[in-house]
């Protein structure tokens, strides 16, 4: 009896790792197709030409996770129920500072809409979902992969949405595993950013001398991973069927970098540039986080509107460095066979493409 | 004789009008809400009406040779700064000639002026300009530097610096005050030695309006490092500071800086911050005159001076009491 061919749904094809994943499973397994769901088939036409998908092979329904039965027809939906095989969830909404509504109508409802029409797909035999390292929150010391609990509380909206999206996925009754990567940065090989978050929004903010503190130890590290390393793991593990009911966090681990280092690695790539250079823009100082409440009290009230927005903007996610927590990768690891690149590897590199691609200004619209 | 150079004296000289924070903001002069100010721990001001610049220079300075008993002639240099020329001998509520620019009017300076008056014989006189409210640091600079590669005995450093009676009375959430402040360094000093100065400056914020929000962000990481800098450079610890005399901007700012430091609340010295504002460059030696004779500063004890000046400056003093 041969293997049936698998039909993957996918959700959040046009984001940040989503088409990448789809593009690297669809060239493993030459069988694969796959559909996904997209809110705007322009958009989708043009990410699909990008990532040079083969043809024939991946469908799109237009849809949207925000929706109960994701928005789709009962015509869209009957061929789905006899095909799908999989679902691979990446749709999210990443912005830290939504209030909490609107981050659980995407990340939460989104999760809970997927799950009811996966509901009527008899051939389903795994739910892939792609949630967050942070949904750890407030905790800190080392965070194992296993662990759900969320008694610590929040820094933001996003994490607790991913938090209550993760305990959906483990009480559906599905075959399930949860991807948690940690945040994505850039790609490993040549440092190129694809798309903007609140890592390349503070780090505008420290180069244009707008950060004057931030909430963390010397030794606090920074965990962030590369894009590819993010995308391979989850194409290359989303259907193994020995990671059932498994959570595998893809993050930086023991190769997170601290925040000290983080910091003179970055001084000391944009003290190259002559023009930056002889700003003599002060590396921020690492204080505790009561001293930075009490500069976020004094800059709200003092009201310079600048100020105030970069300072709001850093709140958002800055207090994740005063919250030093180490996540614990063995599962994945061991899984992919080796860790995710360390982060001292690759962020000069990243570093520089900002520089010279004028991340600065491109990034001010960015919401944190 | 050996010994390091020192403060032997200082005395200051405020106008005759004052006006609360409230007055001030009933008046237009401020662009924050009273109340603000007030919670950042600014009380009253004092405004030069009547008084110029150089009339309240001269009578810090005359105090100061009067209380300490100096003699007019044992002064061997002036390093006088304060308004340009002839701006320096116009009261504050009169408007400036600035055709005076254009003649010989313009070298009417009141660093000689004062020498004159004063009946200083024996001193030269400099002038130190743009330095803002860092300017009687970097006078003491020169003078203790001159001290020591020159063998002067005595500098009598003399700044008054003030706003035009109408003018705003808010420099970043601080409310400003009018005063002139005479200090005198001796190339060997028993008391107020200085043990280490460190000045930074920084060219990229030169524009302060421009580049308001960049410079309040950068005031604190840099303001820490010259402190610790100074502190390093005295042979200290921070624990052994007794007190940070300092320029009185925001109780708010200081508490921040202070927290950044590791040192505790207490031992800034803060009485000055209610009822006199920030004077520009004469604060933390007017602070350093009156913590001395109320006693809080013993003999002996370790302090650390403080200013940042707009434009951009960063200097602090480490000196033993």
């Amino acid at each position: 009896m041969s293997v049936p061919h698998e039909v993957v749904f996918f959700t959040g094809a046009t984001g940040l790792v989503g088409g990448d994943v789809l593009r690297r499973m669809l060239a493993a397994d030459p069988a694969l197709r796959a559909v996904v769901l997209v809110r705007d088939a322009g958009r989708w036409e043009q990410v699909s030409t990008r990532l040079a998908l083969p043809a024939g092979r991946v469908g799109a329904v237009v849809g949207d996770v925000t929706r109960p039965g994701l928005g789709l027809s009962a015509d869209t939906r009957v061929p789905l129920a006899r095909e799908i095989t999989a679902v691979v969830h990446a749709a999210a909404d990443v912005v830290f500072s939504r209030p909490l509504a609107v981050a659980r109508a995407v990340n939460v409802a989104g999760v809970r809409h997927l799950l009811d029409v996966a509901a009527g797909w008899p051939r389903l035999r795994r739910f892939a979902h792609v949630s967050t390292a942070f949904v750890a929150g407030r905790r800190v010391g080392r965070i194992l992969e296993g662990e759900e609990r969320g008694d610590a509380g929040w820094v933001n909206a996003y994490e607790q949405s991913k938090h209550e999206a993760e305990w959906l996925v483990r009480a559906s009754g599905r075959d399930w595993v949860i991807f948690r990567p940690s945040t994505i940065v850039c790609d490993s090989a040549a440092g190129g950013v694809t798309q903007y978050n609140a890592v390349h929004l503070g780090l505008r903010l420290l180069h244009d001398s707008l950060a004057p503190m931030l909430p963390a130890a010397a030794t606090s590290a920074i965990d962030v991973v590369p894009r590819d390393y993010v995308a391979a793991a989850i194409a290359v593990l989303a259907l193994r069927q020995d990671l059932a009911g498994r959570t595998l966090q893809l993050c930086a681990g023991s190769g997170a970098l601290p925040v000290d280092e983080l910091l003179d690695v970055t001084w000391r790539a944009w003290s190259r540039r002559p023009e930056w250079r002889r700003r003599g823009i002060p590396r921020p100082v690492l204080t505790d986080i009561a001293t930075y409440h009490r500069f976020e009290l004094a800059v709200e009230e003092t009201g310079d509107s600048k100020l105030r927005q970069a300072v709001r903007a850093l709140s958002y996610f800055a207090p994740q460095l005063a919250l030093p927590k180490a996540f614990d990768t063995r599962a994945a690891d061991a899984a992919l066979g080796g860790p995710a690149p360390a982060v001292r590897t690759y962020w000069a590199r990243m570093l520089e493409h900002l520089v010279s691609v004028g991340w600065c200004e491109a990034v001010k619209g960015v919401a944190a | 004789m050996t010994g390091r150079p020192g403060i032997t004296a200082i005395a200051y000289a405020l106008p005759a009008c004052s006006r609360s924070v409230r007055e001030l903001g009933a008046a237009g002069q401020l662009q924050t809400d009273p109340e603000v100010l007030e919670n950042f721990g600014f009380g009253r001001v004092h405004i030069a009406v009547a008084e110029s610049p150089y009339e309240l220079a001269y009578r810090a300075a005359a105090r100061l040779l009067e209380e300490q008993a100096v003699d007019a002639a044992s002064i061997d240099l002036v390093i006088y700064s304060g308004p340009p020329g002839t701006l320096s001998l116009t009261p504050a509520a009169q408007p400036w000639n600035g055709a005076a620019l254009s003649s010989t009017a313009r070298f009417q300076y009141p660093g000689t002026l004062l020498q004159f008056e004063l009946g200083l014989l024996n001193a030269s006189v400099l002038g130190i300009d743009q330095l803002a409210c860092s300017t009687l640091f970097g006078a003491l600079r020169v003078a203790r530097s001159l001290c020591v590669t020159e063998g002067i005995e005595r500098v009598l450093c003399v700044h008054a610096e003030f706003f035009p009676a109408a003018a705003g009375r808010e420099a970043v959430f601080n409310c400003t005050s009018d005063a002139a402040c005479a200090v005198l360094v001796e190339r060997v000093a028993l008391r107020n030695c200085i043990a280490a100065s460190v000045h930074v400056t920084k060219g990229y914020y030169w524009d302060g309006d421009a580049l308001k929000n960049e410079i309040v962000a950068s005031y604190f990481p840099t303001s820490k490092h010259v402190i610790e800098r100074v502190i390093a450079a005295a042979g200290w610890n921070a624990a052994d500071v007794d007190w940070i005399i300092p320029h009185n901007v925001s109780l708010r700012s200081w508490e921040l800086l202070l927290s950044l430091l590791a040192l505790p609340n207490t031992r800034l010295w803060t009485d000055n911050i209610a009822r006199y504002g920030h004077s520009l460059a004469g604060d933390n030696f007017i602070n350093l005159r009156d913590a001395l004779d109320g006693g809080a500063v013993r003999p002996g004890q370790k302090l650390i001076l403080f200013s940042y000046g707009y434009g951009a400056h960063w200097t602090a003093l480490a000196v033993e009491a």
